[in-house]
């Protein structure tokens, strides 16, 4: 192949390249402090919403150490018990425990104003980031179509053709010559790193990262912040704080035989 | 005192949450007229919060004033700022002033934990025990991971000789933090209080257990009882004794009682002979060894 057949004038560095890489990276910046200013302040729950967002560590707390509790048996069973006649009479739920014999349903996200707005956060942060880009890509579709900027300095095999010349239609060019269209992808994917070093750990300048995550996926599965059921969350940890009950044992049951053996007492083997 | 060695050791009280106020105080000054602040960074929020608690501790609310203008003059309507200043307001004013800010707080974020226990601890001081555990055993139900709530809990019982209710606040306190032989100790002597010696016995083990650094090298038999694990066989042998006095007594929490408790007794015996016949490196005799020896000596029954 001829490698020399592509001369690339350096004014397309100076007047595509780089102004692209520029553009992006000023986007980014521009992005993640708009994110900020974006930023509700995280809404203030209640006391009672606390209280049954936390009634599930109780639980998990005393489950964790069932197998070797510090707590001798009365107490353990007085307390396992306790939670889960709460989790049972729905105790702990934000509105009390259910009345009568109207069946519980599932919150509804779309009637919740409190599940609205953190839906509403997520779209905002969205059209932040779409919108800037469908701009950029437009403007590179518009004036720089079909350009080649760069070529890598190492060679590569033929699959990453429609990686990096995406926009040039061209079966004999080189895989190492990079269009303009790649770029900006290859900008897209790959700047998070700069990112990063600019503008610290937890910006929210990329924009690759929110691709993955819709607004409307986080309907489907619950996401924390998201309403859950806590209802029916209560009752499958009632089979959970059964099934600790019976793994239950006390740490101090046998500790007399266990110190004096082990301070040599009593041997070893007898019961 | 260098700026630099100020620096830190206020940096080691903040870490080690330690309530050294009037060192804190002394260095924090120090620290002010030298104009490290700017040199702090972003720690310097952290060190005024510091000073703040100290000078009001020391007294010096003048200094106090300062310090908390300028952390509220950076964070308004901060919930930690909102804390700061009702402690503030309780060094000078009326408790009732403090209830009142404490109360208007609660009133438009009824989830703020730390105003929350400001408030408790305000209602106990000024004398509403029922009330302070009225409010305290709401914000345990709402806060269940708060250790130093329960263990305030705990407290307010055992103050008021009700040790039972002491000793189910502190299983709370187990559950929480089963790694920490302090509070199984606690748990034991509230357990002893309360007279339910087989559970009390039976918990002093668990703490001889924690704390008898079995993971090292060195023979049991060989060792030397250190720190809490003396105390622990002295509630062993304590125990032992009101067993061996009443071999048929009932425990409130249906705790059997343990097996050869001469065995105990005597291991407990040797254990306290071993640690107060070797206090020390060169071999000087241990504070009040004589009457711990009489004591141990004397008959179980």
């Amino acid at each position: 192949m001829d490698r020399l057949s592509l001369y690339l004038d350096p004014q397309i560095r100076d007047w595509v390249l780089f102004p692209i890489t520029l553009v992006m990276i000023l986007v980014g910046v521009l992005r993640h402090y708009v994110v900020v200013l974006l930023q509700s302040p995280p809404k203030k729950l209640s006391r009672a919403a606390t209280r049954e967002q936390r009634a599930l560590t109780r639980s998990q707390i005393l489950r964790a150490t069932s197998a070797n509790s510090p707590i001798p048996p009365s107490f353990y069973k007085a307390i396992s018990q306790n939670l889960s006649e709460a989790f049972k009479a729905g105790t702990y739920l934000k509105d009390g425990p259910p009345k009568g014999d109207a069946p519980p349903s599932a919150p509804n996200p779309l009637s919740d104003p409190a599940a609205m707005d953190g839906m509403m956060a997520g779209m905002k942060t969205q059209m932040v980031m779409m919108v800037p880009q469908m701009v950029i890509m437009g403007w590179i579709n518009f004036f720089f179509q079909g350009f080649v900027l760069i070529k890598l300095p190492f060679p590569l095999t033929l699959g990453f053709k429609s990686m990096l010349q995406r926009g040039i239609d061209t079966p004999d060019m080189d895989v190492r010559w990079v269009s303009s269209l790649s770029w900006y992808f290859l900008n897209f994917f790959g700047l998070n790193g700069l990112y990063r070093l600019i503008l610290g750990g937890d910006n929210s300048a990329d924009a690759s990262r929110d691709m993955t995550a819709s607004p409307f996926a986080a309907m489907g599965n619950t996401q924390p912040g998201q309403p859950q059921d806590f209802n029916k969350l209560f009752k499958a940890e009632r089979d959970n704080l059964e099934f600790a009950e019976g793994l239950y044992s006390w740490v101090g049951e046998n500790m007399e035989t266990k110190i004096l053996r082990k301070y040599g007492k009593l041997p070893y083997d007898s019961k | 005192m260098s700026l630099q060695s100020a620096l830190e050791q206020l940096a080691a009280h903040r870490i080690k949450n330690t309530r050294a106020s009037q060192d804190v105080f002394r260095n924090g000054l120090l620290v002010l007229q030298k104009k490290g602040l700017k040199k702090l960074g972003d720690d310097g929020w952290t060190f005024l919060e510091q000073l703040t608690l100290a000078s009001i501790d020391v007294g010096r609310l003048d200094i106090a004033d300062q310090c908390l203008q300028l952390i509220a003059d950076k964070f308004p309507n901060s919930p930690r700022v909102d804390c700061l200043t009702g402690i503030r307001i309780e060094a000078t004013e009326p408790p009732e002033t403090a209830l009142k800010y404490y109360a208007d707080i609660l009133e438009a974020d009824s989830a703020n934990a730390g105003i929350w226990k400001r408030r408790i601890s305000v209602l106990r001081r000024t004398g509403k025990v029922e009330k302070a555990v009225n409010e305290l055993v709401q914000f345990l139900d709402t806060f269940y991971t708060d250790v130093e709530g329960w263990l305030e809990l705990a407290d307010i019982y055992a103050t008021c000789n009700q040790y039972e209710h002491s000793l189910q606040a502190l299983t709370h306190v187990l559950l929480l933090t089963p790694q920490n032989p302090f509070y199984m100790l606690q748990a034991a002597e509230t357990a002893y209080t309360a007279e339910d010696f087989p559970l009390a016995i039976k918990m002093f083990l668990t703490v001889v257990d924690m704390t008898d650094g079995d993971d090292s090298e060195q023979l049991l038999q060989e060792s030397t009882p250190l720190g809490i694990t003396v105390r622990a066989w002295f509630g062993v042998k304590l125990c032992a004794r009101r067993i061996a006095q009443n071999t048929n007594m009932k425990s409130p929490s249906n705790t059997s009682l343990p097996k050869k408790v001469e065995l105990l007794d005597e291991l407990a015996t040797e254990r306290l002979r071993v640690a107060y016949s070797s206090s020390g490196q060169k071999g000087e005799i241990a504070k009040g060894r004589q009457e711990v020896f009489a004591w141990v000596a004397a008959p179980l029954a």
